[in-house]
């Protein structure tokens, strides 16, 4: 048997060690929220397994949450899709009208042709439905996003320049924006007056990459606390300082 | 040692990482908190909407348990404000995977608030469609969600009898993970039906979300968890978030320690590379 087996059965006996202990005392409740909180203390012990390198135990986890979040995501879009907007009003409820009834089946129909796919002979059914599809989000989306991303974000852009410190954000910005259009337009070589903006833009990239790297850290650092404090508060009940 | 720094198993900085998160939360100290602007701007908006008679607020939860440990205490502390202001709140959510984490903030701060289900708040639950269930709610409400999360018919509900589309509501906050505020709440929601809208998001997408607030499409921006203790420093209720600062903040140190490390010790070896070839050149 290798060290890691060892380890790793030491470490799977001394967790159910532990949990005898905190069950025998009192400290977690002998019901489902106690197994609960035993069931999410080993999964997360058994995902952090992975930072000393891969193994069996991880891959048990991994499998279980994969399987998990499959099913849960698959009930909330029965009940709030296919049931709630389609089964329960056409055939459980009566006091909709039947006009409504048949309406609702005419994207029941659209969306059942895309499960066309799966037959070769069938599978041109379903381009009425992706034609459907492709053209209303093109519709909605086109105007939508020309207004929201290009639109409102060249007026703040222009805005008039002033001796204050708005107006020097306001400097920033306009020429962080010019620069790194600039980098980014490859018809002219990247030389002379071109290619010293262009230098600018990948400072300003730089700025943005580092300071976008340093919210990734933050964000990463935030669910290694979410779980540690789950671990020491709720599993292990030791009161964490406010 | 240079070459042991140079080869330095990633496994002892997780140790270190691990001790930075661990010891700071058993400590008793802290760090002061300063509110920024963004945030700042959504406290406003809630102590504006409660000065008006009914004032009402949709928060959209859009996320799951991924990015609870950041957004979990921004819901809460959201919530615990609009629960002790009497708003009005009625919940949805776009992420299927939400609906559990909605539910439990949702009922912990109306029980410690003493507020009631069906009157001062209801959770409408999950409809798939993203952009498509935003514009629904645009044109109208009830038709997009007949009935809440547990069956029962919007119309029954006090908090939703007179709602009949988004412009009733005096504010939205979506809580998101993913893309849900940039990609489907600016253009489909808040440009077209013209309502103040702001975003609390996990870290890693704050720095997407900030010329939306230049150009005014967000009132307001709480980012991770900083951006949840900043909320829990406003209200005065500190909470998960706040507690969160320490290892935060002991743990970047640690992080900017490992880094200045590196850098010296690359320098270091590859000055001694330098020295070694020129050496052996000489002889």
């Amino acid at each position: 048997m290798s060290r890691d087996r060892y380890l790793f059965g030491g470490l799977i006996l001394a967790f159910v060690a532990l949990n005898g202990v905190l069950l025998g005392s009192g400290r977690l409740p002998v019901n489902w929220t106690g197994f609960g909180i035993i069931v999410a203390a080993g999964l997360t012990l058994l995902l952090y397994s992975f930072l000393y390198k891969d193994n069996p135990l991880f891959k048990f986890a991994e499998h279980i949450y994969v399987g998990t979040a499959a099913a849960y995501v698959f009930g909330q879009y029965w009940f709030g899709g296919l049931f709630g907007m389609v089964i329960e009003p056409v055939f459980m409820k009566e006091d909709i009208q039947a006009y409504d009834k048949w309406l609702l089946l005419i994207p029941t129909l659209l969306g059942a042709l895309m499960l066309t796919r799966f037959s070769r002979r069938w599978a041109w059914v379903s381009r009425i439905s992706f034609a459907f599809y492709v053209g209303v989000g093109a519709g909605l989306t086109i105007p939508r996003y020309i207004s929201s991303f290009v639109l409102q974000q060249i007026e703040p852009t222009l805005r008039p320049l002033s001796l204050t410190m708005e107006g020097f954000d306001v400097l920033v910005i306009l020429v962080g924006v010019v620069s790194v259009l600039v980098y980014f337009f490859f018809s002219v070589e990247h030389t002379g007056v071109v290619g010293g903006v262009s230098k600018v833009g990948i400072y300003f990239l730089m700025v943005a990459f580092g300071a976008s790297f340093g919210y990734t850290i933050m964000a990463r650092l935030s669910l290694l606390i979410g779980r540690v404090s789950f671990l020491l508060e709720e599993w292990l009940r030791i009161p964490l300082t406010l | 040692m240079i070459e042991r720094l140079m080869n330095l198993d990633r496994r002892i900085i997780f140790l270190f990482v691990f001790a930075g998160v661990a010891v700071p939360l058993l400590m008793d100290f802290s760090f002061p908190i300063k509110p920024t602007d963004n945030v700042r701007a959504v406290y406003q908006q809630i102590e504006h909407v409660a000065a008006q008679k009914d004032g009402k607020v949709l928060i959209s939860f859009s996320y799951g348990g991924g990015a609870a440990a950041e957004l979990q205490p921004m819901a809460r502390a959201l919530l615990r404000h609009l629960f002790a202001r009497e708003v009005e709140i009625v919940a949805i959510s776009l992420w299927p995977d939400a609906v559990g984490l909605a539910q439990a903030a949702l009922k912990g701060m109306a029980d410690e608030a003493g507020r009631k289900y069906g009157t001062d708040y209801a959770l409408m639950g999950f409809k798939p469609g993203n952009s498509v269930v935003i514009l629904g709610m645009g044109q109208d409400f009830r038709g997009t969600f007949p009935t809440d999360n547990f069956g029962a018919s919007t119309d029954t509900l006090a908090v939703t009898a007179n709602v009949q589309s988004l412009a009733d509501f005096d504010f939205v906050i979506d809580l998101a993970a993913g893309e849900s505020i940039d990609h489907f709440w600016i253009p489909y929601g808040q440009e077209r039906f013209k309502f103040p809208l702001a975003g609390g998001c996990t870290a890693v997408m704050a720095p997407d979300l900030f010329p939306f607030i230049q150009s005014g499409q967000l009132i307001g921006m709480i980012g991770g968890l900083a951006g949840a203790a900043e909320y829990e420093t406003l209200i005065g209720h500190a909470d998960k978030a706040t507690s969160g600062m320490r290892p935060q903040s002991v743990t970047h140190i640690i992080i900017i320690a490992f880094i200045v490390l590196a850098n010296v010790t690359f320098f270091l070896s590859r000055r001694r590379s330098a020295n070694t070839t020129s050496h052996q050149d000489l002889a």
